[in-house]
């Protein structure tokens, strides 16, 4: 009985710590704070993107990656170079974010559906300190047709055949 | 009551469908500077100085890069919703029509009224030439390919946009794989600049030119010089102009008693009806307008694609 509960307190004292991780969490990325790069010519129909995600947790940053590349691709676009070639934001009207909030927000909560159109590429991560935060690079592979499709059929973005 | 109904919700279901914008038709073409440096082309000569016209048929023949890019090509417009018109399918429906027009066409070949481009697009009724070079570049061992695809307006020929770069130094020689590297990592950049085309062209209007000619000695004796209520008929026809595009858009670099040609030309896309109208739609409107009293004048409209339009007056 003292065992169990025993138990039941160390329970109690550890959920609003884990509780406080997720809130930390969620406040590090929400603000998208990232960067977002080419990292070489993909296959046709996704785009290879190293995405920098800045956290005080080196792995909540390294979660947050494919977040932030679905929202880089979407909003950020990215510089070209080294044979790589820069692509404009998907959206090209910069008021869709605030717009469509509420699809963005349930896009991109945990367990969205951002996370259908970009996958890790294994063996990517860097880490650098950089201050009191880490800041944390992947390879992220983003399926950009689907993910083009799946906004124009939202009404997002237009389609390039709309209107005719 | 019901049938009633029913006839209305169809009539507006008609109507939605007759308020979609014509689609315009997109062809790729090897540029004049790629046929030329890869040796496709002919000589001809023409007022005594020898001209190098680009011989496509060979091009699509002999390079099967050419069609690689073009196939390639096609894929991501067709996953677009946008498939594009075969070059090759236009050169045999203009060997066709060259044949059934031999009586008229000169044999000597020497006067060029056409440029082959032209003559192709023609036929192809093709609204939007996408020209393509590529060009193989050697760094010692390695290999890197540049590479330019523009799309200009068939008719206005205005660049519409355009999509280039380098590829980084690579050891693979072969140049296929280059150039479908090229054009899968360049595609959304172009998509991005016809986007933008296509949605100026929704909200100003598309743009057109029209040209006006007069038939030489017509019987109805008139000239654009010629007076209405001490108005000339140029100045007549600015005012319908003026009243008729799209804020009032559209400039006239030039003008005669003969000809006048009116340039970036910015029509309404639908009509007062809700039906999408091209060049040769409001080529029409104006033609009308002029038959009537007090013009009576007798006009000629002749069809040049959704984009260019010519109106000849003085006879039928």
């Amino acid at each position: 009985m003292r065992k169990f509960l025993l138990s039941l307190l160390v329970v109690a004292l550890c959920m609003p710590v884990m509780a406080g991780a997720k809130k930390k969490a969620d406040r590090d990325t929400n603000q998208f704070r990232y960067e977002i790069e080419c990292a070489g010519n993909a296959i046709q129909g996704t785009y290879l993107v190293k995405v920098w995600t800045y956290s005080r947790k080196a792995a909540v940053a390294e979660n947050q990656c494919r977040k932030n590349a679905v929202h880089g691709v979407i909003f950020k676009g990215y510089g070209g170079g080294e044979g790589c070639v820069s692509q404009r934001p998907m959206a090209s009207d910069p008021g869709v974010e605030t717009q469509y909030r509420d699809y963005f927000n349930s896009f991109f909560a945990d367990g969205g559906e951002f996370q259908k159109y970009a996958s890790i590429m294994p063996g990517t991560t860097e880490t650098v300190k950089v201050g009191r935060e880490y800041k944390v690079g992947v390879v992220v592979s983003v399926r950009k047709d689907d993910l083009r499709r799946a906004l124009e059929a939202a009404g997002i973005i237009r389609g390039l055949n709309s209107g005719f | 009551m019901k049938k009633y109904i029913f006839s209305i919700a169809l009539a507006l279901v008609a109507l939605v469908a007759n308020a979609q914008i014509k689609k315009p038709g997109l062809m790729v073409v090897p540029s004049d500077v790629w046929c030329i440096s890869n040796g496709y082309y002919t000589e001809v000569e023409n007022m005594g100085i020898t001209t190098k016209v680009p011989n496509y048929k060979q091009a699509l023949q002999e390079n099967m890069g050419l069609k690689l890019a073009i196939a390639k090509l096609n894929d991501l417009m067709a996953e677009r919703q946008f498939p594009l018109q075969s070059m090759e399918q236009a050169i045999k429906n203009l060997e066709q029509q060259k044949m059934e027009d031999n009586m008229t066409v000169s044999k000597a070949g020497n006067e060029l009224a056409e440029s082959p481009l032209d003559e192709v697009a023609r036929v192809a009724k093709c609204d939007i030439i996408l020209e393509l070079s590529w060009e193989m570049k050697d760094f010692g061992p390695k290999h890197s390919l540049s590479y330019i695809l523009e799309a200009r307006d068939a008719y206005t020929g205005k660049s519409i946009g355009a999509a280039s770069g380098t590829g980084a130094p690579s050891l693979t020689a072969d140049v296929d794989v280059l150039l479908e590297e090229a054009i899968v990592a360049n595609m959304d950049n172009f998509n991005n600049r016809l986007m933008e085309h296509f949605t100026e062209m929704q909200t100003i209007g598309r743009e057109i030119t029209l040209d006006i000619k007069v038939f030489a000695n017509n019987a109805a004796g008139v000239d654009l010089e010629t007076e209405y209520n001490g108005v000339e008929l140029i100045e007549l026809i600015e005012e319908w102009l003026q009243l008729n595009t799209v804020q009032g858009r559209f400039t006239m670099p030039y003008a005669s008693e003969n000809v006048a040609n009116f340039t970036q030309v910015r029509i309404p896309v639908y009509d007062e009806r809700g039906r999408a109208i091209d060049a040769n739609g409001f080529a029409r409107q104006l033609a009308k307008h002029f038959k009537k009293e007090p013009f009576n004048i007798p006009c000629k409209v002749l069809v040049k694609g959704l984009g260019r339009a010519v109106i000849i007056i003085g006879e039928k």
